[in-house]
């Protein structure tokens, strides 16, 4: 999954640098030219794609433990064996973003502190709830699916080690994404009740799809540092629009109803009526869509959603059970004399 | 759901104490016998029997991975990025320790294994695989002392990764994901029709 395309909390950038050295900068990387090891960068430059791939490396993380839940619970030995090995890519995924954001300047060890203590976030789209088999389904299907389209512009990104991981991601993304559909398209093939609940599910998930991208662009994106140095490469609207005429179609093909919907503090739905502003129009095959509700994305991305408290503590107790296993570890590697 | 999960956790106010990070690793795999390691990704481990079995663990389960090498981010000595392409220049010799050259063929890319090169120290062996292999699709090089690259083995591979993995790849699931569109779709083309065949004659 991803992280990456959530707002990362706008502090304050301040750039300040030899006005020379910072245009030749600019200009590689108007021209192209990616940014390797041994580059001289902007500070601002380093902390702010430091700070991209530790939020996407804590998104990875955290967002594997919802499915971790699941994996004893799944039906079949077949399903069971892919949401394990999907599980173990996410984890995975976060390791390597870990490693990018250790070269960029932080240790392992204070990213998983600060994510426990809540200084750094992860992605908001995993502070909600998975009560059934087919909320499975719809993350692998509508979350993975968003993240591989946010994630293929993260890949013509101008930090190279983050872009050769992004690359190694998006293979195992695509298998993610598949086996999702593969899950929904069996589910709507199914009984009465597996078409209620996967429609149950779809109605929790879709606006959390919607909001995966992040709040609207402030004017002027473009010219603002994350996309100008091409950390970002995509506006979060024409993300999300590309999505939605994506998803929508396929939804609806599905026999699913794409609704609004309220939800209550458990982050289940309360009330669902067919979205009236849904509908395409033929000539451009743009999509017309109801927005996700603002107020309260914001208030989940400021720690009041209905897993936020959940997550955190689950990822808090893995790092002091942990603990020993490190103090070990960290034993072992003082008195293993360096390789041959 | 597991009892862990259901009970409220509670913590002290503290932390448990920082711990360092451990050695840095880099991976690489290969998907055929004869054909080059590429780059795969990394891991964090304390040791060489850790790092070998982390990284089988993480990559080596790729489809028709074959083998995999590994050693540590700090054995290996990178040349400078060139923009385009690194020049070969002007450096020989056979004597001293073997070293494994691998080059990366763009800013971006991945690196993969070439060949190797004899020197007795770094920047010798930095100096002579530049001249044997820099060119046209080499931005940069790398090299690491041979001794310091570890490898999966033989006999590891006779119970590693033989039997069906598809279902950790996407194409493991093109063909039933494409049949099960065809039927539902099929299934709304009938509906359709049955409704206007109603419509149409009661
Ligand atoms: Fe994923
Ligand atoms: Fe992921």
């Amino acid at each position: 999954m991803s992280g990456a395309a959530n707002p990362v909390a706008p502090a304050e950038i301040t750039i300040d640098e030899d006005p020379d050295r910072l245009a030749e900068f600019e200009q590689r990387i108007a021209d192209g030219v990616l940014i390797e090891p041994g580059d001289w960068m902007p500070e601002a430059y380093r902390l702010l794609q430091l700070r991209m791939a530790e939020h996407h490396a804590n998104s990875e993380i955290v967002g594997a433990l919802p499915e971790g839940e699941w994996i004893t619970r799944a039906p079949g030995m077949l399903r069971k064996l892919a949401l394990t090995a999907k599980v173990q890519d996410e984890v995975g995924h976060g390791q390597m973003l870990y490693r990018v954001s250790q070269e960029l300047g932080k240790s392992r060890d204070d990213m998983l502190r600060d994510l426990v203590t809540g200084k750094t976030k992860y992605h908001n789209c995993f502070n909600y709830p998975c009560p059934t088999w087919a909320d499975i389904a719809m993350v692998q299907w509508l979350i993975d699916g968003a993240a591989i389209m946010n994630q293929k512009t993260l890949a013509d990104g101008a930090y190279g080690p983050y872009v050769r991981t992004m690359n190694r991601i998006n293979m195992e993304e695509a298998f993610h994404f598949k086996s999702g559909e593969d899950m929904v398209l069996t589910l709507m093939s199914g009984t009465k009740a597996q078409k209620a609940m996967t429609q149950e599910a779809f109605d929790r998930w879709w606006t959390i799809a919607l909001a995966f991208f992040g709040p609207h662009d402030k004017p002027g994106a473009e010219d603002m540092p994350a996309m100008r140095w091409r950390m970002k490469i995509e506006r979060n609207d024409s993300l999300r629009q590309r999505f939605v005429n994506r998803f929508a179609p396929a939804a609806i093909d599905l026999g699913l109803v794409i609704n609004v919907v309220t939800k209550n503090e458990q982050g289940l739905v309360t009330s669902a009526t067919p979205d009236e502003q849904l509908g395409v129009d033929e000539s451009t095959g743009q999509w017309s869509f109801t927005e996700p509700d603002w107020d309260e994305f914001w208030k989940v991305i400021r720690g009041h959603g209905p897993c936020n408290a959940q997550r955190l503590a689950l990822r808090r107790f893995s790092y002091e059970q942990g603990a020993w296993v490190r103090r070990a570890i960290a034993h072992g590697a003082v008195v293993t004399p360096p390789a041959a | 759901m597991s009892k862990i999960r259901e009970q409220a956790l509670t913590f002290g106010e503290e932390l448990p104490p920082p711990t360092p990070d451990t050695m840095h690793w880099v991976v690489y795999t290969c998907k055929k016998p004869g054909a080059p390691f590429k780059w795969a990704g990394y891991v964090d481990a304390p040791d060489e029997a850790l790092a070998l079995q982390y990284a089988r663990e993480h990559y080596g389960l790729d489809e028709a991975c074959v083998g995999l090498i590994t050693h540590r981010h700090e054995d290996a000595i990178d040349s400078e990025y060139a923009l385009k392409n690194l020049e070969p220049i002007d450096a020989s010799g056979t004597d001293g320790d073997e070293w494994t050259v691998l080059t990366l063929n763009r800013r971006g890319g991945n690196h993969q294994t070439a060949g190797v090169v004899h020197a007795p120290n770094a920047n010798t062996a930095l100096a002579r695989a530049q001249a044997s292999f820099a060119g046209s699709k080499v931005c940069s090089i790398r090299v690491v002392k041979s001794s310091q690259v570890l490898e999966t083995n033989e006999e590891e591979l006779l119970i590693w990764r033989h039997h069906d993995m598809s279902y950790k790849l996407a194409r493991g699931y093109s063909k039933q994901v494409r049949s099960k569109w065809t039927r539902i779709r099929d299934e709304q083309t009938y509906e359709d029709y049955r409704q206007e065949d109603i419509a149409d004659h009661f």
